[in-house]
């Protein structure tokens, strides 16, 4: 079996004497992509950056390749990049910014030719880019810079934080056709995290969830937030927006968070029959996206204001007849409810 | 007011007959200002980079003391320097009372501050994201140093010009550590206050009018640099 290219062990990183990021034990495989899926705050940024050897975690280590690795370590210092959330450019032009990395590896030749081919690959003219300064451009563009500048170097590991985040639809899909031209011209290996599900689902290998610092697994799960209260009969649960009662089991605390791993899907015309220990609730399909991987179709149910999703089968979601915008009704039993 | 158009006219005479002792002057205060320049940021911009860049448990109190020596009066300045390089002072057998390099000391405790506090400023505002930009480019060390002080070029160049202007026109430390002795400590700003009291305007603002050109020639090639890089 190959080594995996990153294997973490026993990681804790503490920001400002709070931890953030705790991860027993996490391996990646060479060549996948990864996604990451979770809240704000959940983590994420912190372990791009602990992955990307941009900073170094409090206690554990970072493996890669087999070998402990940290920030400036030879070992990943011209393989690893990291795409932050915020792209920044220097107070350079475009052609400077997007050739620093290779400058800075002393790999010159035929420097502007090479920053021209990375700049098409992220869908800008470098005759009508490469000059202009860095603040003379949008943030889709400056977003599409910053990529174009690690895929000039050819990256082994290209780590990407919120890619598409706060830019236009446009720029959004040059980026995604770029880092997945990267993947297959050059072996890349992605981790992506990213609030877009459908194009996670879409293109990684392997989605992960990480939620309050922590991994939960494979990002199918359905986390739903407190605070939690009693409702009637004495059970616990939340009252919803449009009249539907979450029930839960008795949560640790009022502000837990429930995690829900299997939901199942109903076409709401079929009779629904609530056994003991099941919940069922009402809701409107959003989308189903095709995952990858497993050739599973993940479908999204929003309950009230909260997103449900499940795994199905291909022949599962044209037997139900499933799509957008049905009413559907899912359950779940409530002694497949954990709390973190 | 004649005097002062007299004067005015006498100073275009000086500078363009090539008058020995003006040039004298001017030449004495490029070498003080040039020496205590080079030192001044080959120790302050190392230090300014580090008070700027990195976190640490004084900072503030560190800042505080940078802060508060940016005030420190020139003539006390002239007076410690004085006292150090006395035949009496701890260093008074180096020989530097009432020598140009003597003045240069002085003049690089008075603008050592300046650069560490302004340049400590420049690199603080950068953005904390290029750290981030330029480890995940594949910057080492060095790199990263050099890179971030290139980014805060603008911000280090003012700290730069601002110490010049102060060693420029510094008078209390160039009077007191080089005792104005003519043709050999006598800087511009010595002379125009020897000559003002003499009542030789002319000569003053011969003086005064070098002091305008040279700061106005360091400002032009400072906005040529700035426009070009």
């Amino acid at each position: 079996m190959e080594s995996p290219l990153y294997a973490i062990r026993g990681l804790t990183h503490v920001y400002r004497g709070k931890p953030v990021l705790s991860i027993d034990r996490l391996d990646l495989p060479r060549g996948g992509i990864v996604g990451v899926i979770g809240p704000n705050g959940s983590g994420k940024s912190t372990f791009l950056r602990l992955a990307g050897f941009v900073e170094r975690p409090t206690a554990g280590e970072v493996l890669f390749d087999g070998k402990p690795a940290s920030p400036f370590s030879p070992e990943v210092r011209n393989r690893v990049t990291l795409l932050p959330q915020e792209p920044f450019l220097m107070k350079r032009t475009v052609l400077n910014n997007v050739a620093y990395g290779l400058r800075i590896r002393k790999a010159s030749d035929h420097l502007a030719e090479r920053v021209d081919k990375a700049l098409s690959y992220v869908g800008l003219d470098g005759k009508d880019f490469a000059q202009r300064p860095s603040y003379a451009l949008s943030g889709g563009e400056a977003q599409r810079v910053a990529l174009a500048a690690r895929l000039v170097l050819k990256p082994e590991v290209l780590l990407m934080d919120e890619p598409t985040a706060s830019i236009d639809a446009l720029s959004a899909q040059l980026i995604k056709d770029a880092v997945l031209k990267a993947r297959r011209d050059w072996g890349t290996t992605l981790i992506v995290a990213s609030h877009d599900w459908q194009w996670l689902y879409g293109i990684c290998d392997t989605v992960f969830h990480l939620l309050k610092g922590r991994f939960l697994g494979t990002g199918r799960e359905n986390i739903l937030f407190g605070p939690w209260e009693r409702v009637e009969n004495g059970q616990w649960g939340k009252r919803l927006a449009d009249g539907q009662q979450l029930l839960v089991p008795k949560p640790p605390e009022a502000l837990a968070a429930a995690v829900i791993e299997n939901v199942t899907i109903m076409p709401q015309a079929e009779p629904v029959s609530g056994a003991a220990g099941q919940v069922t609730l009402s809701g409107l399909i959003t989308r189903l996206a095709l995952e990858k991987a497993s050739g599973s179709i993940v479908v999204s149910v929003l309950v009230a204001n909260l997103p449900f999703t499940a795994t199905l089968t291909e022949h599962q979601v044209r037997n139900h007849e499933l799509y957008p915008g049905r009413m559907v009704a899912i359950r779940y039993n409530l002694n497949s409810v954990k709390w973190v | 007011m004649d005097f002062l158009l007299q004067g005015f006219f006498k100073a275009i005479e000086l500078l363009t007959t090539g008058d020995p002792e003006t040039f004298s002057a001017v030449y004495a205060t490029l070498v003080v200002s040039a020496y205590s320049l080079a030192v001044t940021l080959a120790l302050g911009l190392p230090l300014g980079f580090c008070l700027g860049y990195f976190d640490f448990s004084i900072k503030k109190q560190v800042r505080v003391v940078v802060d508060t020596l940016l005030s420190l009066p020139t003539v006390f300045i002239g007076l410690l320097v004085y006292a150090f390089f006395t035949n009496r002072g701890p260093l008074g057998e180096w020989g530097l009372l009432f020598t140009l390099s003597g003045i240069a000391v002085g003049l690089t405790i008075l603008a050592l501050p300046v650069v560490i506090a302004l340049s400590a400023t420049a690199v603080e505002s950068m953005d904390r994201q290029l750290r981030v930009a330029l480890i995940s480019l594949g910057a080492n060390r060095q790199q990263l140093v050099l890179s971030t002080l290139w980014e805060a070029r603008h911000g280090i160049i003012a700290a730069g010009l601002t110490a010049y202007g102060r060693v420029m026109t510094e008078v209390g430390i160039a009077m007191m550590v080089g005792g104005n002795i003519k043709w050999q400590t006598r800087t511009i700003t010595t002379a125009i206050a020897l000559e003002t009291n003499k009542g030789e305007f002319a000569m003053g603002i011969a003086l005064g009018l070098v002091l305008l050109m040279i700061a106005f020639g360091v400002n032009v090639s400072v906005s040529f640099l700035r426009k070009r890089y």
